[in-house]
């Protein structure tokens, strides 16, 4: 029926045969209006499925599908591995029960560090969410106060933010290394223009010593204190000094548990 | 280093892309684009060859794709036959498909007509890329799509004619 293998013609369709070849079945198409038809069909699927999908590669990049963010997050894991075998070693090599206690001193870095890295890490994967953004919805503000203050085994009341044009998404729990606060809560607050900066708290140190710490890590802002009862960090990606006004709130209304308690009750 | 880790932030709207087509769903694309980032970027030092870092990618998330369908056992290679010849209304303006029937009717490919499909229609890649991809000769690639586009067309209730229907 036709001098061109369907695969030759398939790949005219799809702009694929080499610029020589495309002339002799141009004219063939000339000369056979139902293959040409075929053709153009073919083509119309193509653009029917670009039509379809193409938008989807035009969306922006969320913040967990960029290479660079997960090289370096995948770096801090490595880093992460290679400290516990190194501290396996050590611990071997002074026996289990020296080892133990001495094990904080083997912490190159003060908790601090982690502590903000382990905020800014979970603020970027959560606020990228949408339907899985909190695992308890602000709305219920009564029950995920009780909730995280029993988890963290410490009274933690929901700062409100209101004045700061921020109103409660919801928060969740997420684990933590026992020697540095152990579990942790995260809170999600979200404005009117839908930014969104999140509350990461953990119970207190064990030093229980108060500290205070500004840092800037993977295009996030992070405001860090810790005294003797938490460690707080908010996290956001707001201008420095719409960050510094909602995280004196947040200090304000955690450092005093019950004033915090009363002004969302 | 750095710039194998610019190759690949240019290749992910693309892989988010032909995976949103194969999943059809934003979360299950966007997880599986991760994990293919996090493998990509992980085995980056042992793999150097320049401009072959996106057939690297698409190998790397057609290979997740198929394991995740395995593991939750959703045979999607295994579609009956009837599902396909099932003819759609036809289109509403002659010759053109419509979108949702076309978005039905790509579901409905045995999953190595769909993946082939996609990379050579949606994705634009040469037919040699795309073979290199899915692992297969080229011929295999050809017949792939040959009977992807041929079903897609009795799907979409596009006859084999169109030329007839344009005439009024």
């Amino acid at each position: 029926m036709s001098e061109f293998t369907s695969d030759r013609l398939m790949a005219f369709a799809d702009g694929q045969l080499p610029q020589d070849e495309r002339a002799a079945v141009e004219a063939h198409l000339a000369a056979n209006p139902e293959i040409a038809a075929e053709i153009v069909a073919w083509q119309r699927q193509s653009d029917a499925l670009r039509t379809l999908f193409g938008p989807a590669g035009a969306e922006p990049v969320p913040a967990r599908l960029r290479p660079r963010r997960i090289a370096a997050e995948l770096g801090r894991r490595r880093a992460n591995t290679f400290g516990w075998a190194a501290a396996a070693v050590v611990l071997v090599g002074l026996g289990l029960g020296a080892g133990w206690f001495a094990r904080p001193l083997f912490d190159a870095e003060p908790s601090s560090q982690y502590l903000i890295a382990d905020a800014v890490n979970a603020h970027t994967v959560f606020v990228a969410e949408n339907r899985h953004a909190v695992e308890v919805p602000g709305s219920d503000s009564e029950h995920l106060s009780s909730w995280l203050s029993n988890r963290l085994d410490t009274n933690l009341g929901m700062p409100d933010l209101t004045s700061e044009g921020f109103t409660l998404v919801g928060g969740r729990l997420l684990p933590g290394e026992p020697s540095r606060g152990g579990r942790a809560a995260q809170l999600m607050y979200e404005n009117a223009a839908k930014q969104r900066i999140t509350v990461y708290v953990t119970a207190a140190l064990p030093d229980r010593a108060p500290a205070y710490q500004f840092a800037s890590q993977d295009g996030a802002e992070a405001f860090y204190w810790a005294n003797a009862r938490i460690t707080c960090t908010v996290v956001g990606t707001l201008p420095e000094a719409e960050m510094k006004t909602v995280s004196r709130a947040v200090y304000q209304q955690l450092t005093e548990g019950d004033v915090a308690r009363a002004n969302w009750s | 280093m750095q710039d194998v880790l610019d190759q690949i932030e240019a290749c992910v709207p693309a892989l988010r892309r032909y995976a949103r087509a194969l999943t059809r769903n934003i979360d299950l694309a966007d997880d599986l684009v991760q994990d293919c980032l996090e493998r990509a970027i992980s085995r980056r030092g042992l793999f150097a060859p320049r401009g072959e870092v996106r057939a690297w990618l698409f190998t790397i998330l057609v290979n997740l794709y198929r394991n995740s369908l395995r593991a939750t056992a959703r045979h999607g290679t295994f579609l009956a036959m009837d599902a396909i010849a099932e003819p759609g209304t036809p289109a509403p303006q002659p010759g053109h498909i419509a979108l949702a029937e076309m978005a039905r009717a790509i579901e409905t490919l045995p999953l190595e007509q769909k993946e082939a499909i996609l990379l050579v229609a949606l994705e634009g890649l040469p037919y040699a890329e795309a073979a290199g991809i899915l692992k297969i000769p080229l011929g295999t690639l050809m017949s792939r799509l040959g009977r992807a586009r041929a079903a897609l067309r009795l799907a979409t209730g596009n006859p084999a004619e169109p030329h007839l229907r344009t005439v009024k």
